[in-house]
């Protein structure tokens, strides 16, 4: 067995377009990365902007000036940091460069700022100047803000009819759950890591499928299927070793590229801010998923796992059907690409939450407000695709083995 | 080794590519014969347990072939009539992994592709990406991967096609070799490949087999005489267009023509010993590729 999964490995690996599928993984994960590190930016006291391993760790030291429980004193404090700077006369400039001063010097709070800017701006509605007007009085309600802006968008008018009363207490008790105050810290690597995750797992669906989909019909091609399908193992173990094969490659160039993604991106970045919540910054403020960034984080791989798995192998599955490896190919366009023309869609929202494309985005994903009756019990959509996929992969592999072993050569 | 065909029917829709062939074939060379689209591959392709027929059953040894499965295949060389490779293997890289893929131990295949390397003439090559190989090497590569498991049974289709004349006189003696202590079914339309190899033929026409038996019995069936006769240029044509001529030979002004008829065709006609050519082109009405492959 292992000997006929080495060389089902040996075909995929000395084909010679291959090497080409290597050379744009690995410019995919350089791009990818180098984007990801662009992310993140730092402005020094002379109003200018760089990016790099050096910014990070500058904008880390400001920002953990301010390290520790969001608490009302600290909140206060930021009111009156920023009050102080908005009233600078670098703030008050016309003057580019003068306004990028006043920037400067409230980097190290703007996470915070921002979150007050949600807090006090509706749960729809972005304001960036709302923090500069809320008052002393006003930033004790900060965490209440939070739960009140989702009742009063629940109770609108146009999302009364879209969630049942116990979808609505699911939500509320969500809010409710969440810890405060929070732990605040410089997490702005897992915050660009996070943000560029699914672009690298999609990118590996991508590319990985040209590796893969020949291997249930390259024998048909190349005419060699009398051979393979008449030899002993040729209708079990063989198929077997196929199957291995898939696994295999699609589990070491998964893995392979987030490790060398997280481990780039976080090196240049810095791994700080790993244990706080992921509500605790400026995407996931209105998240009711009560997680941690690395717990995000590894949602996000695993769900990526297991979406170039069932998706990958559902491709094999067509080429082992249809034995044509352009139709495997597509797939994975197919699933990646139609659901983003559908996207404005809003009656198919709750189906779209559960499509495969969805495991590839789990950080995305933890942003959405699908929810979804299972018994008695409401649920987001993050855990029920992870199940269903799970199950459905795990019924893909026998169905791809007896397909592949039904086949007759004609 | 005991291979019994029991009104054994392939249908693709309408059309019977394989028609009712009842057949026990044991230990020994058979040579199925038959022009293009009788239905030889198909038949063999059914005893390859790579089509499931639509009728009828394959019995090796008193059991259903497609219920021995592995067990079965386990018997069976087959070599193809068109089939490719993986182009990037090596010789012995691609035999190591057809060993695998029939279960055959490590040590053991390593052995065996070492003679069967050397036997069919290929050690030269043998670290060579099958793509640079010629037609002739990758048939031989070919025959290799079927006796690769020493097989009771071995499938041969058309293994001589498009191959030069000394290359098939060497591949046929190879054949010759490898055929002792088996059962080999071979499928050509060249008549001289049967004579030389088979010790039973089967004539195949429209997917039933129309005669069968050894060469000498196939030529004794024949009912109707062969004739030899020269005759003048002129009367070619009247001659050809009443009887089956199974040969043409242009002499200086005169013409030399071989005729199978019951009646003497002409006055200096001269009465010969039928050759399986002649058989075929009586069954078949037409006339069948000679060493060449000419027509
Ligand atoms: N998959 C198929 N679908 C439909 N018809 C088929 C199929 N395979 C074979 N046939 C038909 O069955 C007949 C027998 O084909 P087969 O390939 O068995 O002939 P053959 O004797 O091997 O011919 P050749 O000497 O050309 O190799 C042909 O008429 C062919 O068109
Ligand atoms: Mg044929």
């Amino acid at each position: 067995m292992m000997r006929m999964t080495r060389f089902e490995l040996k075909k995929i690996f000395l084909k010679p377009v291959n090497k080409i599928v290597f050379i744009i993984l690995a410019i995919s994960l350089c791009v990818v990365s180098y984007f990801a590190i662009g992310d993140v930016d730092y402005v020094d006291e002379n109003g200018e902007k760089s990016t790099g391993i050096a910014a990070a760790s500058a904008l880390q030291g400001k920002k953990n000036e301010w390290a520790g429980y969001i608490t009302d004193d600290i909140l206060r404090k930021v009111l009156e940091e920023n009050e102080h700077i908005i009233n600078s006369e670098e703030y008050l400039s016309t003057d580019m460069i003068e306004k990028e001063k006043a920037y400067s010097k409230k980097q190290g709070f703007s996470d915070i700022r921002e979150m007050i800017n949600q807090a006090f701006g509706g749960f729809q509605d972005y304001n960036y100047y709302r923090a500069d007007s809320v008052t002393q009085e006003e930033i004790r309600s900060f965490y209440d803000r939070r739960t009140d802006n989702l009742i009063e968008w629940l109770n609108s008018e146009e999302q009364e009819s879209r969630y049942s009363e116990q979808e609505k207490q699911f939500l509320i008790s969500q809010y409710g759950k969440l810890e405060t105050p929070f732990y605040y810290e410089y997490a702005d690597g897992w915050a660009a890591l996070l943000e560029y995750a699914p672009s690298i797992i999609m990118l590996a669906v991508l590319i990985t499928v040209f590796l893969v989909s020949g291997i249930f019909s390259d024998e048909i091609q190349l005419k060699a299927d009398s051979i393979f399908f008449s030899a002993r193992l040729g209708r079990d173990k063989a198929i077997a070793a196929k199957i291995k094969a898939g696994f295999i490659v699609v589990t070491s160039v998964y893995w392979i590229m987030i490790l060398l993604y997280s481990g780039i991106v976080l090196a240049v970045l810095g791994i700080g801010g790993a244990g706080c919540s992921i509500q605790n910054g400026f995407a996931n403020w209105k998240s009711f998923y009560n997680i941690t960034y690395l717990q995000d984080y590894l949602l996000t791989v695993l769900g990526g796992y297991l979406g170039n798995l069932f998706i990958l192998f559902l491709s094999m599955l067509a080429s082992a059907k249809t034995h044509s490896k352009a139709l495997a190919v597509t797939i994975p366009f197919i699933i990646l690409f139609i659901p983003s023309f559908l996207n404005g869609i809003s009656v198919l929202s709750e189906v779209l939450g559960l499509l495969p494309d969805q495991l590839l985005q789990v950080c995305t994903a933890i942003k959405t407000f699908n929810l979804y009756q299972v018994g008695t019990k409401v649920v987001g959509a993050v855990p029920i695709i992870f199940v269903m996929y799970s199950i459905l992969f795990c019924i893909l592999l026998p169905v791809l083995y007896q397909v592949y072993r039904k086949t007759e050569i004609k | 080794m005991k291979l019994v065909l029991d009104n054994l029917t392939k249908e693709f829709g309408e059309f019977v590519a394989v028609d009712h062939v009842n057949l026990t074939m044991t230990n020994g060379v058979y040579g199925l014969l038959g022009v293009n689209g009788a239905g030889k591959t198909t038949l063999m392709r059914m005893l390859c347990t790579l089509l499931k027929p639509t009728g009828g059953d394959i019995y090796c040894n008193g059991k259903d072939i497609f219920q021995l499965d592995g067990e079965y295949r386990n018997l069976l060389g087959y070599l193809p009539q068109d089939f490719g490779f993986y182009p990037e293997f090596s010789v012995k890289d691609y035999l190591f992994y057809i060993a695998a893929i029939k279960g055959i131990r490590p040590i053991v295949a390593r052995k065996r592709a070492k003679e069967l390397i050397a036997r069919v003439g290929l050690t030269k090559v043998e670290n060579k990406k099958l793509k640079k190989l010629s037609g002739g090497m990758k048939r031989r590569v070919g025959i290799a991967q079927a006796m690769l498991n020493n097989p009771q049974i071995l499938i041969l289709d058309e293994p001589t096609a498009g191959l030069d004349p000394n290359e098939r006189i060497r591949f046929r003696n190879l054949i010759s070799e490898l055929s002792e202590e088996r059962l080999v079914l071979l499928s050509t339309h060249i008549v001289s490949d049967i004579e030389y190899i088979a010790n039973e033929i089967l004539m195949m026409k429209g997917g039933a087999i129309v005669n069968e038996g050894t060469l000498d019995e196939i030529i004794s069936t024949m009912p109707e005489k062969v004739w030899d006769c020269i005759v003048p240029q002129q009367s070619v044509s009247a001659l050809t267009k009443r009887y089956k001529v199974s040969n043409i030979k242009s002499e200086n002004q005169s013409v030399n023509l071989r005729i199978i008829s019951a009646e003497k065709p002409c006055e200096t006609a001269i009465c010969v010993h039928p050759s399986l050519e002649d058989v075929f082109l009586y069954y078949f009405g037409e006339k069948v590729g000679d060493e060449n492959d000419t027509f």
